[in-house]
């Protein structure tokens, strides 16, 4: 209390005048998203004639649009009338009550054609639309394994470490299963997705730790990924990838398996003007252990803080955003994957999907990291994870020691 | 002074060391370039020194209006690119002007004239060099907001200022401190005022210093990222420094782009510098007494 | 007479002068430092609701942690390297392009070009060059027979760290040398030729007369260095992420505070690393100017 009543003081004159200065403009709508919401002008033109306001489109690179969030809203302000709202970001901005509830601005039958709002409720409120839908699914060289005589895709870990060690014996690839080891975000959504694909999940319903037993799927996901490192299926080098980089390589043809791979890559990989294996690629379920092909789910929404000076505007720019047609040309020109589902249908009906059959499969299978729902100390625990995986695959640290380490992290990220 | 040099192995050494700072300074910029001018497909494989399949699509995206790329239309980011362009250039401008003028003024002040708590002021300034951006940046922010400085001109020239003047006003002190007094006290004999004294004995004398500070600021601001990344949400005065990394879209890291827009951003500093070294490697206090 | 008016002439003039800077340092710097002091001294975390005075607690829990002292560990070591490579870098290219007669400005201009290229544009050209399998390093040196085969760089701590300050200081050494530059450009000529008609070589010449006549210009260079290379921050992310063998202060500053949100705890770290960053600038500043007053 005391320090609010220094900062009242210190900030009395300053406040005073902005109390006096904005608000005045209520026919502007800002917008601020990553350069996959850099929305076509064509298409922002339509909605500026359509809700009579200015659009003020900002964009920041993804690492930095974190940053300038956190800023204005712990200053008070609103980073935009309307934000990026990242799945990850959840626990944090719930919390800290700097979104706005969505459920009487949106209309229902949007919300229930989009099945992962789900990951953007708190505490029972929904605090974004989805507008990128990615999830993960097993992409592949289809030409590769044809020519290592494999003629389908792996269904179990253990198939697709043969094909792997099939594909490195026939030197058609020296490394042939990109996954990304560096110490960013991208190694620790690997591992969460292995640890799906070995039946299990990370955490019980109380966050407690599931993974440092051996016969765990997080234990039995980690010593995968180190196994097939040291065995050379992995590039040595991939300690040092992110998962941008290990994109690159599969469209360079330099892997055969692009294991978390995400779903609206595929319409990038199958563009021959960026890729080189545009013609040899394929989706196919995720592999599994235990039948059901379970998947990873890591969306992107369009949210509302709670200071924003146009939230009507901004509303309306969800809604807008949502329409089955926008949703292609978002699909079409950025690559974003359509949230609704009718959507996605359309657009496999349409021939527009590669291996939509297979995407479409995948999606309906698509789960949240959290059942809970996004804790707010996610992020220690996910800087923690990829911190101490890079570590392991340095060959730092053993299996074991890694697993304990990442539970000791998450046990200390919830304990304040 | 050169007379000793004239020796030939002298200047052979004095060659080699060229060699080895061009070779150093350059080498990186120069592999920038060979990668702005490879396609996209030929960036995973052996490199080379030569790009064998030289192509300036990556520069065509940066200028050409909107161009045809296997079918696709692929939008230009020159509207972009040289709005940001042309943000760099004011607000570095901008910042080193105002700098500069009061580092100069400020920096004379404080070796010359007397004054209660000079030196403690001074110190205070020049400590604030050691004040990281993320410590005075959300308390900075809600300042910003109040005076509306967001987003303008004046906003980012005044806290770059405020970030370099440390620097410059330290600069400017030793050379002052260096220079002898009697020229001064010369004029002030003729009756010159404080003011004229030093507008046109003193800053002359003081040109290399001057253009080192000038230099030190605008290299310092053009290279900002903090600062413009919170205070510079639109392209009104967002700098090139957040631009270029929104050319990493999520699936997929345009190096292509990002190198030919690094290659061009370094023009316009390499400009400023060729111009105002005239002044830095010959001041006018050397050029009297060659 | 005549002294009383020039006084209160000095006086108004310094005022004229002065305030201005004292406006600026005092509005943008000195004012937002005191809220984030006073503001480190409490648990402010948006995630909660309160915002308890907690003292010293959040100085006292980084002490404790051992992913801080990692960065600690890691940003001293960026600071050695750099100071050092800078120093010496940036002086033998102020020595080299004060002694160049044909065409000093394309190799000041050539000098300074590092400076010129967007951060992030360096740090990518320089993780192309370290990229283990399609990286010039591990060409150039395979090629001379230094490595057997390629290595991945940033596997090896040490390696690592010298890597990355390796880039920081291709990209901050123009500066040293452009203020080394300045500094023996206003040494006066004619110092040189009376040392030398007592005899001096050039090494005695730079001893007694440029080294003692550069010193400020040095302690200016030192200090610089310094507080760049503890604010090191796109190499190490750029080229190694979070990974904890290279973490600096900065990016656990960055993690813990935007992040994690733990921004109390943050802007405490922020302030131990300007503390530390003065301390090591004050050593070698006073250094200096003790060594080279007297001669």
């Amino acid at each position: 209390m005391k320090r609010r009543l220094f900062l009242a003081t210190a900030m009395a004159i300053p406040l005073a005048l902005a109390l006096a200065g904005p608000a005045a403009a209520t026919d502007n709508l800002s917008v601020l998203l990553p350069p996959w919401g850099t929305l076509p002008k064509d298409m922002t033109d339509q909605f500026v004639a359509q809700a009579n306001v200015t659009l003020d489109a900002q964009t920041l690179g993804w690492d930095d649009i974190l940053t300038k969030i956190v800023t204005s809203s712990v200053a008070g302000t609103a980073p935009a009338d309307a934000t990026e709202l990242d799945w990850s970001w959840m626990g944090r901005f719930g919390a800290a009550n700097w979104y706005v509830p969505l459920e009487t601005l949106i209309d229902p039958a949007i919300i229930a054609d989009i099945p992962t709002t789900s990951i953007f409720r708190y505490n029972g409120h929904l605090l974004g639309v989805t507008y990128a839908n990615d999830f993960r699914v097993l992409i592949y060289n289809k030409a590769q394994l044809l020519k290592a005589n494999i003629a389908a895709a792996p269904k179990t870990p253990d198939e697709l470490i043969a094909a792997a060690k099939a594909v490195k014996a026939a030197k058609i690839a020296n490394y042939p299963i990109g996954l990304p080891l560096s110490a960013t975000e991208g190694t620790s959504t690997a591992w969460y997705l292995l640890t799906k694909v070995f039946g299990g999940d990370l955490f019980d319903k109380d966050f407690k730790p599931r993974f440092t037993e051996p016969n765990s799927a997080g234990y039995k996901a980690l010593s995968f990924e180190i196994t097939a490192l040291k065995e050379g299926l992995i590039d040595p080098a991939a300690t040092g990838l992110k998962d941008v980089d290990v994109q690159e390589l599969f469209k360079a043809g330099k892997v055969t398996f692009d294991l978390a791979g995400w779903a609206g890559n595929m319409a990038l990989y199958g563009d021959p003007s960026k890729s080189q294996v545009a013609n040899d690629v394929a989706a196919a379920l995720m592999p599994s252990t235990v039948g059901k092909a379970r998947t990873l789910g890591l969306p992107e929404a369009v949210g509302i803080p709670a200071k924003a000076g146009n939230p009507k505007a901004a509303a309306a720019f969800i809604a807008w955003l949502s329409k089955p047609e926008n949703e292609i040309v978002l699909y079409e020109q950025l690559g974003d994957m359509p949230a609704r589902l009718s959507v996605l249908k359309q657009l496999n009906d349409s021939g527009k999907l590669k291996d939509g059959n297979v995407l479409l499969e995948q999606a309906v299978l698509v789960e949240p990291l959290f059942e809970q729902g996004t804790p707010g100390w996610y992020p220690i625990f996910s800087t923690a994870v990829s911190t101490i995986i890079n570590q392991a695959a340095k060959g730092q640290i053993s299996v074991d020691k890694a697993v304990v380490d990442i539970a000791k992290a998450a046990v200390d990220a919830q304990a304040d | 002074m050169l007379r000793p040099l004239s020796s030939l192995l002298g200047r052979l050494g004095i060659l080699l060391a060229v060699g080895l700072l061009l070779c150093w300074s350059l080498g990186p910029v120069y592999w920038s370039f060979v990668t702005s001018i490879t396609p996209p497909v030929d960036l995973f494989g052996d490199p080379s020194f030569w790009p064998k399949h030289p192509t300036l699509e990556h520069y065509a995206k940066l200028f050409g209006s909107t161009s045809l790329s296997q079918g696709n239309a692929v939008q230009s980011v020159w509207p972009q690119f040289s709005a940001a362009l042309l943000n760099s250039i004011v607000t570095a401008a901008g910042a080193t002007a105002v700098t500069v003028a009061v580092a100069a003024t400020g920096a004379y002040a404080f070796v010359r004239l007397r004054f209660p708590g000079r030196d403690i002021c001074f110190y205070l300034v020049v400590a604030t060099l050691a004040i990281p951006a993320y410590t005075v940046m959300i308390p900075l922010y809600r300042l910003m907001i109040s005076l509306k400085l967001i987003d303008t001109y004046t906003g980012i020239v005044l806290i770059y200022v405020s970030a370099f003047l440390p620097l410059a006003l330290w600069l400017m002190r030793s050379v002052y401190q260096a220079m002898s007094i009697s020229l001064e006290e010369a004029a002030w004999l003729d009756g010159a005022g404080r003011f004229y004294t030093l507008v046109f004995i003193v800053l002359p004398l003081a040109a290399p210093g001057l253009i080192a500070s000038a230099i030190l600021t605008f290299l310092n601001a053009w290279g900002q990222f903090m600062v413009p990344l919170v205070f510079s949400p639109t392209l009104a005065t967002k700098p090139l420094t957040v631009l270029l990394p929104e050319f990493v879209t999520r699936n997929y890291v345009d190096y292509g782009l990002m190198n030919a827009a690094g290659i061009f951003a370094i023009v316009p500093p390499v400009l400023i510098v060729l111009l105002l070294n005239r002044y830095l490697v010959s001041g006018l206090m050397a050029g009297a007494t060659k | 007479m005549m002294r009383s008016t020039f006084k209160a002439d000095e006086a108004a003039l310094a005022a004229v002068f002065v305030v201005p800077i004292l406006v600026i340092m005092g509005g943008l710097v000195f004012y937002p430092l005191v809220i984030s002091a006073v503001d480190s001294l409490y648990r402010i975390n948006p995630m909660q609701p309160d915002a308890p005075f907690v003292g010293l607690a959040n100085y006292a829990r980084l002490m404790t942690d051992s992913s801080v002292q990692a960065s600690w560990f890691n940003t001293l070591a960026y600071v050695a390297a750099a100071v050092v490579l800078e120093t010496i870098g940036g002086l033998g290219a102020a020595l080299l392009l004060d002694r160049v007669r044909y065409g000093r400005q394309w190799l000041l201009a050539a000098t300074v070009l590092p400076w010129c290229l967007p951060p992030v544009v360096n740090a990518i050209v320089w993780m192309w060059i370290f990229n283990p399998s399609y990286g010039l390093l591990n060409k150039i040196l395979l090629g001379l027979g230094i490595i057997a085969e390629n290595k991945v760089w940033f596997n090896d701590q040490a390696t690592a760290l010298f890597l990355i300050s390796l880039v920081h200081v291709w990209r901050m050494m123009p500066l040293t040398a452009v203020i080394m530059l300045a500094a023996l450009q206003s040494i006066p000529a004619d110092l040189y030729e009376a040392a030398r008609l007592d005899g001096a070589g050039p090494v005695k010449c730079f001893r007694l007369v440029t080294l003692p006549l550069i010193a400020s210009g040095l302690a200016i260079a030192l200090s610089q260095s310094t507080v760049f290379a503890f604010n090191l921050f796109d190499e190490a992310w750029i080229l190694a992420g979070s990974s904890i063998d290279t973490r600096s202060v900065i990016i656990q500053i960055y993690l813990t505070a935007f992040q994690n949100m733990r921004l109390s705890s943050g802007m405490a770290l922020s302030i131990l690393a300007m503390i530390g960053s003065l301390v090591v600038s004050l050593v070698y500043v006073l250094r200096v100017y003790r060594e080279t007053r007297f001669d």
